[in-house]
């Protein structure tokens, strides 16, 4: 490890400091290395999610069909992946699910794990009443039954576009991570550094953002990594179900409409490719976490 | 007796939930943007037939007053009738409640009981290959999508193998009265039935309760007490399992809970891509065809499941742990 033995002076060197102290325990665990390799090569499938239909109309994910196929193909030269039973071609479909993949996975995460920052950040800095409403809420919400209730919601907006989805993942998903936030901010609250700024004069907001935010955030990216897990495995279970955005080429989209079809047990080249998608960036996501997990929790590292 | 206190604040916490659970049934199905009335009847029905239909269903009544009967029926374990069967929707539940109990159970009882084993046999050995090839397979199969490797699975051991039946959970033969089946067969013939999907929910759930109680266990490894064992020169098999474990059974409370909620959403798919007559499949195909009155004592239902399996898994462990003091 390198350890900088000069007192860095400007914020900037600070800065440097520390990205080169954190990415230097991150290398030292090999899984968040393997995450973010596996992430890279998903994210480059989502930039070239744009190309397929430029080369010709029938790669479009969506509405592109080969005019010479007229139910499901495996591989060839024409369709490295094979087409689907309306004759469009899955790797164009592969491509384009990664992209909505990467879009809502982050999206729900994110938003999810703002609102349970915000949440620790006020439960455990006012304590008391506030405390006790945002908790019982937050045990609420963890023991209903989640993933029914967004199916009920689902089949009465009668099927969902993938921002409802987006916030249907978000709102059930804040409570967990909110509640170690809490854990946590209740200890910083009373280290002497809180203490000073509030001699100094700083506001319960100077504070809260200022000077307890700051140290939450490696947690809250924690559990934003483990959140795009969640969310990316949701999405395609809503999809599965029958509940997705028929407008929108995702991997849980395109199982279902091999399940539909009635070629579940009969593609493999149509069912293997979505799953397997699904399952290595999800496992990306889940393995940044880990090794965020390793520096955040010195406890959980080698001895 | 602090026991019993703990038991009845709990008990009663579980109703107050069920109530919102039942309250947030009845508001969601009023923010339907269509009338049900107009979902069963024909579409050249006249004026006066809605009129008919919506008096019959009380939703001529306030939203007070239909508020008032809807939990006056619940309690009284009245859903009302199935749009597309014709039949009572309570009728409904009780087939289809104990398959579904049968298979949520087992799936959570046993990826729990493998989780811990797992999870501290590899804290324990840390840093070997066990550890590593078990972390990362755990991973994986953490990551995967239910529906998918349980169609792998039928498609393997079913389609390609013909290991086991494609679904159902008994073989009609054996159970019709004309056969002469012993009652050790017939279980036997359930458990044949069952042995895919339990494998596929336990695949799906165990990996999160081994990952977990796998660091727990590091956490607890470091603690002083585990030192001063080693100090005293107790065999390694009683530290880890008598000194370690046994600690970390109290974290693991949480995640088993938070697992059983989790499970809940997985066993329903696994219900119904496995053709597994539940609950939860049945919940699924009732809130795709709009039989709202299916859906919604379903979900009551499982609702009030998920909070009893807590409850139970709550005072088990009050039980199992004597330090507990709620």
């Amino acid at each position: 490890m390198n350890s900088n033995t000069k007192k860095p002076r400007t914020k900037l060197q600070k800065r440097k400091a520390w990205i080169r102290n954190t990415w230097a325990l991150f290398k030292e665990t090999k899984v968040g290395l393997v995450g973010i390799g596996i992430l890279v090569f998903f994210m480059v499938m989502a930039l070239a999610s744009f190309i397929p239909p430029l080369i010709d109309d029938m790669y479009n994910p969506l509405y592109g069909a080969d005019p010479d196929i007229i139910t499901a193909t495996p591989p060839s030269w024409k369709h490295p992946l094979g087409t689907d039973s309306m004759g469009r071609d899955l790797f164009s479909q592969l491509l384009e699910g990664t992209k909505w993949a990467l879009i809502i996975g982050v999206t729900a995460a994110a938003c999810s794990v703002v609102l349970s920052t915000v949440v620790g950040l006020l439960s455990g800095y006012y304590g008391g009443a506030i405390d006790s409403i945002l908790q019982r809420t937050a045990e609420t919400v963890m023991t209903l039954p989640g993933f029914p209730l967004i199916v009920i919601i689902g089949s009465i907006l009668r099927g969902v576009n993938i921002w409802n989805i987006v916030v249907l993942i978000s709102v059930l998903g804040w409570p967990g991570p909110s509640k170690v936030i809490r854990s946590q901010v209740l200890s910083l609250r009373e280290r002497p550094f809180i203490d000073s700024a509030r001699i100094s004069g700083a506001s319960d907001a100077r504070i809260i953002f200022r000077h307890i935010a700051p140290n939450i955030l490696p947690l809250s990216f924690l559990y934003m990594t483990f959140g795009v897990t969640g969310a990316i495995l949701a999405e395609a279970s809503l999809s599965f179900i029958g509940l997705g955005d028929p407008t929108t080429v995702s991997w849980g989209m395109m199982l279902q409409w091999c399940y539909r079809a009635g070629f579940i047990y009969r593609a493999p080249f149509w069912v293997i490719p979505p799953g397997l998608c699904i399952t290595l960036l999800a496992l990306a996501f889940y393995l940044i976490g880990v090794g965020t997990e390793q520096i955040i929790n010195p406890r959980l590292r080698k001895r | 007796m602090s026991m019993l206190k703990y038991v009845i604040r709990r008990s009663i916490e579980i109703i107050l939930i069920l109530f919102l659970i039942a309250t947030l049934t009845f508001v969601l199905f009023r923010l339907m943007p269509s009338d049900p009335a107009g979902m069963i009847l024909d579409p050249h029905r006249t004026p006066e037939i809605v009129e008919r239909q919506r008096e019959l269903w009380g939703l001529d009544r306030s939203l007070a007053e239909q508020y008032f009967i809807f939990m006056r029926n619940l309690l009284r374990g009245e859903f009302g009738n199935s749009f597309f069967y014709q039949q009572d929707v309570y009728d409904i539940i009780k087939e289809k409640l104990p398959p579904t109990i049968l298979l949520f159970s087992s799936i959570n009882v046993l990826s729990f009981a493998i989780g811990m084993q797992m999870g501290r046999i590899i804290a324990w050995r840390r840093g070997g290959k066990l550890e590593y090839g078990s972390t990362v397979l755990g991973m994986f199969a953490f990551s995967m999508p239910v529906f998918w490797i349980g169609f792998l699975v039928i498609w393997v051991f079913s389609f390609k193998l013909g290991f086991f039946p494609l679904g159902g959970v008994k073989t009609v033969e054996l159970w019709s009265s004309t056969a002469d089946t012993s009652i050790l067969m017939k279980a036997l013939d359930i458990l044949y039935h069952m042995f895919l999907p339990l494998i596929v929910g336990v695949i799906i759930s165990f990996p999160g309760i081994m990952l977990m109680m796998k660091n727990v266990m590091l956490e607890t490894l470091g603690e002083d007490y585990i030192v001063t064992a080693r100090a005293k020169g107790l065999p390694e098999k009683v530290i880890r399992d008598h000194h370690a474990a046994r600690n970390v059974m109290l974290p693991m409370v949480t995640v088993f809970t938070l697992s059983l909620v989790g499970s809940l959403g997985g066993s329903m798919i696994v219900e119904t891509i496995f053709g597994w007559p539940g609950l939860g499949a049945e919940f699924l195909e009732a809130a795709m065809n709009y039989d709202y009155p299916v859906a919604q004592g379903a979900f009551v239902i499982m609702g009030a499941l998920l909070l009893v399996a807590i409850l139970v898994t709550e005072i088990l462990y009050a039980y199992l742990d004597p330090r507990i003091r709620y």
